[in-house]
């Protein structure tokens, strides 16, 4: 072998040397990236383990369905100011909000846990209120008729307990904050408990005087006898359903395709300002 | 996308989460109602029994997630601070998952800036565990020469994680 074939050889055998090295540190180095990877994943899978059990855990102790808790003290409050503020200063008297001369009077047939009765109560009423209640044109009458409450004796526990907020001419506050804190449909929400938490959120009710009144059988016999009377002969069977008329005169059904929106009842208002 | 924009990025999307939980949390203290474009439905969320977590307002707990966040984004890049920021968006994606369930199923109201605050905190999960998963960016040597030494935001640099 000459010298330059030795040379030659040498440096093959070197090469082959630093490819298989080569080779080595790159499967290495996959290898390393590979467990660095394979870390990272099982970090993030721990995190989001505990992320998953943490959840569950507030779900869990805030309900896990759909059923409406007792309000929160800040939600309280806020209903509270709402409901003074759309009603606060204008008369009341019994079931009655309104001027007592107004000239057209409005009877809103009601049942406290009907859903779509709510509708009506926080999307139309308020500007119906202010527009013409609060400037002495409008007077409702809240009558209640039986319809989303399944039980008759909470049906006339509830309406009796707004009404004996009326003796105290405080019933309509009693009404909207109700209908604020609406609870969901058929879950059984409105036990004594609730009931008193209502009155208790009645800016200016005498709490002693309130809880007499509930004993009081011709508010019984108002929401048993008179209001079904009174639906039933207008041939009511849904709620809300609603009469309106001048004041002293021939009441009428008004019909509506929204309850949420206040156009039907301007109209109907503004049709017997004129007549 | 290099090192650098990323956390960028996520700077700038935890700033506009920090802005909507601010908002939101002044909203609740202040007992106002919120800017919306769907009538009451804000106002029927914010002021649910569900915007309180064991009489702690959820806003705040929000806006406390976007702040330690943010402190995760601005520590010296490393393993860890991207682990955290992965970890902590994990767990506020997944609140912010429980809260629009609470929306749709229990409350029947959708809150824009919770829905606002959601879609931040999906983004920002996204890319902070991505960032965490490819790693530290390294740098690759051309053909023939020696490694040079890493450049923040190198375009040519090949993720760590993608070796193999």
């Amino acid at each position: 072998m000459t010298p330059v074939e030795s040379d030659e050889a040498d440096l093959t055998r070197k090469e082959r040397r630093e490819q298989a090295r080569a080779q080595r540190k790159a499967m290495e180095e996959a290898a390393a990236a590979s467990a660095v990877r394979r870390t990272r994943l099982t970090q993030l899978g721990i995190v989001a383990s505990v992320v998953v059990v943490a959840i569950v855990v507030v779900l869990i102790a805030t309900g896990g369905g759909s059923k409406k808790s007792i309000p929160s003290t800040h939600e309280r409050n806020s209903v509270v100011n709402e409901v003074s503020a759309l009603v606060g200063g204008i008369p009341q008297k019994g079931n009655v909000l309104g001027s007592p001369t107004a000239p057209v009077s409005l009877q809103y047939f009601g049942d406290l846990e009907c859903p779509i009765c709510q509708k009506f109560t926080l999307g139309a009423l308020p500007t119906v209120i202010s527009k013409w209640v609060r400037t002495g044109k409008l007077r409702i009458e809240y009558r209640s008729l039986e319809t989303a409450t399944r039980e008759p004796e909470v049906f006339k526990t509830q309406q009796v307990a707004a009404l004996a907020a009326g003796k105290q001419n405080k019933m309509w506050n009693f009404v909207e904050t109700f209908y604020h804190e609406q609870g969901e449909e058929d879950s059984g929400y409105v036990t004594e408990k609730y009931i008193q938490g209502i009155a208790s959120q009645v800016t200016g009710l005498n709490l002693a005087q309130w809880t007499t009144d509930r004993g009081d059988p011709t508010l019984a016999t108002q929401v048993t006898a008179t209001d079904a009377q009174a639906a039933s002969n207008a041939g009511f069977n849904g709620t809300p359903s609603f009469l309106i008329g001048r004041s002293g005169g021939t009441m009428s059904k008004l019909e509506y395709s929204n309850p949420e929106e206040p156009g039907f009842m301007n109209e109907a208002v503004e049709k017997l300002l004129k007549a | 996308m290099s090192a650098r924009t990323l956390r960028i990025t996520l700077i700038v999307l935890t700033l506009l989460g920090l802005a909507v939980a601010s908002y939101v949390t002044y909203v609740h203290y202040a007992g106002i109602k919120p800017a919306c474009t769907a009538g009451e439905s804000c106002t029927k969320v914010q002021t649910s029994s569900y915007s309180e977590l064991a009489g702690v307002p959820v806003a705040l707990i929000g806006l406390i997630g976007y702040v330690v966040i943010l402190a995760s984004l601005l520590a010296p890049e490393g393993e860890r601070a991207r682990f955290a920021t992965a970890a902590l968006t994990v767990g506020g994606f997944a609140f912010s998952a429980y809260l629009t369930y609470r929306e749709v199923y229990s409350i029947h109201a959708i809150c824009e800036e919770c829905v606002s605050s959601a879609v931040i905190m999906t983004i920002m999960m996204c890319l902070s565990v991505w960032r965490f998963l490819r790693g530290e960016l390294t740098p690759v040597a051309p053909a023939g020469a020696a490694p040079a030494a890493p450049s923040a935001g190198a375009e040519s640099a090949a993720p760590l994680g993608s070796a193999s």
